[in-house]
């Protein structure tokens, strides 16, 4: 069970990462990693709403939707949930900790749209979890898209001084390094 | 699908967009915190023109 746990997790962080495997959060995945602080702020905003949507959307199919026969309705009460929850913790940042909300607040509506939580959610839910497995995924997938992207701003930041051809400076370079990446990271299948 | 089962259905995502709204409403009414109040995303725009951080929208 514990080996299982761990699998699923080396899985979802590296092998089966969102962004590089999946092709999911492509927008703030590009958008966002210009510079490595906006990265680790967005990183961390998109760990927290996936923790926290990926719970309640357990949750509530499983209590909720199970037992009333509606269960044709997870892809609508979950878009609703993960819009719900995002409005939630913009006003619980806004009140309880103006500091976090600095960093994290801007990035917090944008979450809204990232495919990557929908993703996790229905993926719960399809995949059959029980509590652990569904716990460890929800964990793994959003560290995996923070780790990703903070890679690649890293990435983007020393690209920004390095002698670039003309027609391949700002997207062209860096969907290249995209791809480096996505293969680099494919060569980790080996580990499990 | 009976009648019974569709109501439920109509209840739960009337209550679920009404839990939305009203959840937009009251962080729409919460002030923002004392020197955030013209934060902006450190973003230059992707192919969606209809985001929120899309630089268009801070133009118009």
């Amino acid at each position: 069970m514990i080996g299982e746990l761990i699998t699923l997790l080396i899985t979802s962080v590296l092998l089966n990462n969102a962004v590089l495997n999946q092709f999911l959060g492509l927008c703030p995945f590009m958008g966002v990693s210009r510079k490595k602080s906006s990265a680790l702020g967005m990183g961390v905003a998109v760990v927290f709403v996936i923790v926290a949507a990926g719970i309640v959307t357990y949750g509530l199919y499983h209590l909720v939707l199970v037992p009333l026969n509606l269960e044709f309705m997870d892809l609508v009460t979950f878009i609703l949930v993960i819009a719900s929850l995002v409005q939630l913790t913009e006003m619980f940042l806004k009140k309880s900790s103006p500091a976090l909300y600095k960093s994290l607040g801007v990035y917090l509506p944008l979450i809204t749209t990232n495919c990557v939580v929908l993703n996790v959610c229905l993926v719960n839910i399809s995949n059959g979890y029980d509590i652990a497995h569904m716990l460890v995924y929800t964990i793994g997938t959003p560290l995996g898209f923070a780790l990703v992207l903070y890679i690649f701003s890293c990435i983007r930041e020393r690209l920004e001084v390095a002698d670039v051809p003309q027609c391949f400076k700002g997207n062209p370079i860096a969907l290249i390094v995209a791809g480096l990446m996505a293969m680099a990271f494919s060569g980790l299948a080996g580990i499990i | 699908m009976d009648f019974a089962q569709l109501f439920l259905a109509i209840l739960f995502f009337g209550s679920l967009v009404g839990i939305y709204i009203f959840l937009f409403l009251k962080n729409k009414k919460t002030p923002k915190p004392e020197g955030c109040e013209n934060l902006k995303a450190d973003c230059e725009g992707c192919k969606d023109i209809y985001c929120p951080n899309h630089p268009t929208k801070e133009e118009s």
